[in-house]
């Protein structure tokens, strides 16, 4: 019996290590390109020994348009997260707070307008921007993004917002503190965890999009997506500068992920999960 | 309240009905454009071209949430077992979520390359002929729901291992005091507690798979793989056939309602 369960763990631990290195050698074999030379890239059978060389990321760091793209995804993240985070906490807020009828279709609304495919609120926004001047605009990019970003963030801060107290709220009531006195001393401080992993998911996504920063932007709010997209036509031949470049733009999320990922975790299995 | 309700009406509300009006019409860009009733609708179902590429994206969102779920399901079981590690093991598999799809379609590129790829070499290492991938219309959509696996099994691996791990306790133990092996708690005991869970990241997956665009717009040449989103994108803004593109977005907007009013239906009545 004892001998059987060693086993079992040994094997487990097995299938967890072989799962570890195909998730994570793809990872490891870009940034192995990025730090290679044109011809060791390209040699095969490859070479799993070199010296690394720093030329790419170089080049990555010396083109103005990629440079450009970063800063702006940077832009437009600070900003979608700031309009997601600010609208959500008032409205789940609200929809904690006070009963209304339509709060089931609300709820509706959000689910569908997270769901739906892109394009189809793309297309009019962009026929929209070019008419009042917001196409290609960093603000222009948020509050698109809302469409997706809002409903996660009301969705998740609502939930935080049941784990507070009733007591608490109730007797600060008493104490004479208005609805806003209540909003900014008791929820906002007691849910800090939670608001910070709905601003790190949906700053991931924002990051991460494409779609919609496709079809609204171009030279001037262009994110890093785009940038990395308009570059797909010379993967073919530039794997060391396309590689460097990827590597750049997953780095920042990368970094957040290891020191955030109990939020992340936290965030993600809310609301499917409830123990 | 009020100002969320403002952005989502202007960004949500706006648009669906402006596509909807749009389609019944032909507009091309410009000013100019006429009411052309159901033609839209008519030409689309007509269409050869539109019934293939559907039939890819269900082909496409199928194959990877079946293969995801399952593998996410078996590494959630797994993981659940271990001792120790569990977190440190987990952040590695999230990974891949953390990275963006148009970058996992780049690095797709760049590794599945038929001549110079380094998986080529690792199945010539193995004894395994080379597949062309990403190369031709036989090996494309494979694998593309294989970078998909890579990049999105995390998801249901994390929920459903956080469903494994808040599952109550007795049920279980008192099945193994009856006798019950490993094997049979999981499949009599353990699966259908998960189940909620288990749908919910089904019908996630599912949607997100069908409205799938970073990989198949990154990773394929133009014309070889094409899912309804790319359709749509090469429609409106490569062809400026606006309404067009509008009407595909409206039919495709109506299955993916579909399935979401199918989740609140089942996740209310999981409430009751």
């Amino acid at each position: 019996m004892r001998k059987r369960r060693t086993l079992e763990l040994t094997a487990s631990y097995l299938v967890a290590l072989v799962a570890i290195l195909l998730t994570l050698f793809p990872i490891y074999w870009i940034l192995n390109i990025a730090l290679k030379t044109q011809r060791e890239a390209f040699a095969i059978p490859p070479h799993w020994i070199f010296t690394p060389i720093w030329d790419n990321f170089e080049k990555v760091f010396n083109n103005v348009a990629y440079r450009t793209a970063f800063a702006n995804t940077v832009i437009v993240t600070a900003l979608g997260v700031a309009i997601a985070i600010v609208l959500a906490i008032l409205c789940a807020y609200a929809l904690n707070r006070f009963r209304f009828r339509g709060r089931e279709l609300f709820a509706g609304w959000l689910l569908l307008a997270y769901m739906l495919p892109e394009f189809l609120y793309v297309i009019p926004m962009y026929a929209l921007y070019q008419q009042i001047g917001l196409y290609d605009t960093h603000i222009g990019l948020a509050l698109v993004y809302q469409v997706h970003s809002l409903p996660f963030a009301i969705w998740m801060l609502r939930s935080f917002f049941q784990e507070v107290p009733r007591e608490l709220d109730d007797s600060a009531r008493v104490d004479g503190c208005t609805y806003w006195g209540i909003l900014w001393r008791i929820y906002i401080p007691v849910t800090r965890p939670g608001i910070a992993a709905t601003a790190i998911l949906t700053a991931i996504w924002i990051w991460n999009e494409l779609t919609i920063a496709l079809a609204l932007s171009f030279s001037n709010a262009g994110t890093i997506t785009v940038a990395v997209a308009s570059f797909r036509g010379y993967a073919a031949v530039r794997w060391g500068e396309m590689a460097a470049a990827s590597i750049l733009a997953i780095l920042p999320m990368l970094i957040f992920a290891i020191f955030a990922q109990k939020y992340i975790v936290s965030g993600l299995t809310l609301g499917s999960v409830k123990g | 309240m009020l100002p969320a309700l403002i952005v989502l009406t202007v960004t949500t509300i706006y648009p669906v009905i402006y596509s909807l009006v749009m389609s019944f019409f032909n507009w091309n860009w410009g000013n100019r454009f006429n009411f052309v009733g159901l033609r839209n609708y008519i030409d689309a179902f007509q269409s050869a071209e539109f019934w293939s590429v559907m039939g890819q994206t269900f082909a496409f969102a199928i194959g990877a949430t079946t293969l995801e779920v399952i593998l996410g399901l078996g590494l959630a079981v797994v993981v659940n077992h271990l001792r120790f590690g569990v977190s440190l093991i987990r952040t590695l598999l999230l990974t891949p979520l953390m990275v963006s799809g148009v970058i996992v379609a780049i690095m797709s590129r760049v590794m599945l390359d038929p001549l110079l790829g380094i998986v080529n070499y690792l199945l010539s290492l193995i004894g395994l002929p080379p597949s062309t991938f990403l190369g031709s219309s036989t090996t494309v959509l494979t694998t593309l729901i294989g970078i998909d696996v890579w990049w999105q099994t995390a998801f249901g691996f994390i929920i459903l291992l956080a469903g494994l791990q808040s599952l109550p306790r007795d049920p279980i133990e008192a099945a193994q005091v009856d006798g019950a092996g490993a094997w049979q708690v999981f499949w009599q005991i353990k699966l259908p507690l998960l189940s909620p869970v288990l749908f919910t990241v089904i019908i996630f997956r599912t949607i997100d798979t069908l409205k799938v665009f970073d990989i198949v717009f990154g990773a394929t040449s133009s014309g070889l793989a094409d899912v309804m989103q790319t359709l749509t994108y090469r429609t409106a803004f490569s062809y400026q056939q606006m309404s067009r593109g509008m009407t595909y977005m409206v039919i495709f907007s109506v299955i993916i309602m579909a399935l979401c009013f199918l989740y609140m239906r089942l996740n209310r009545s999981e409430d009751a």
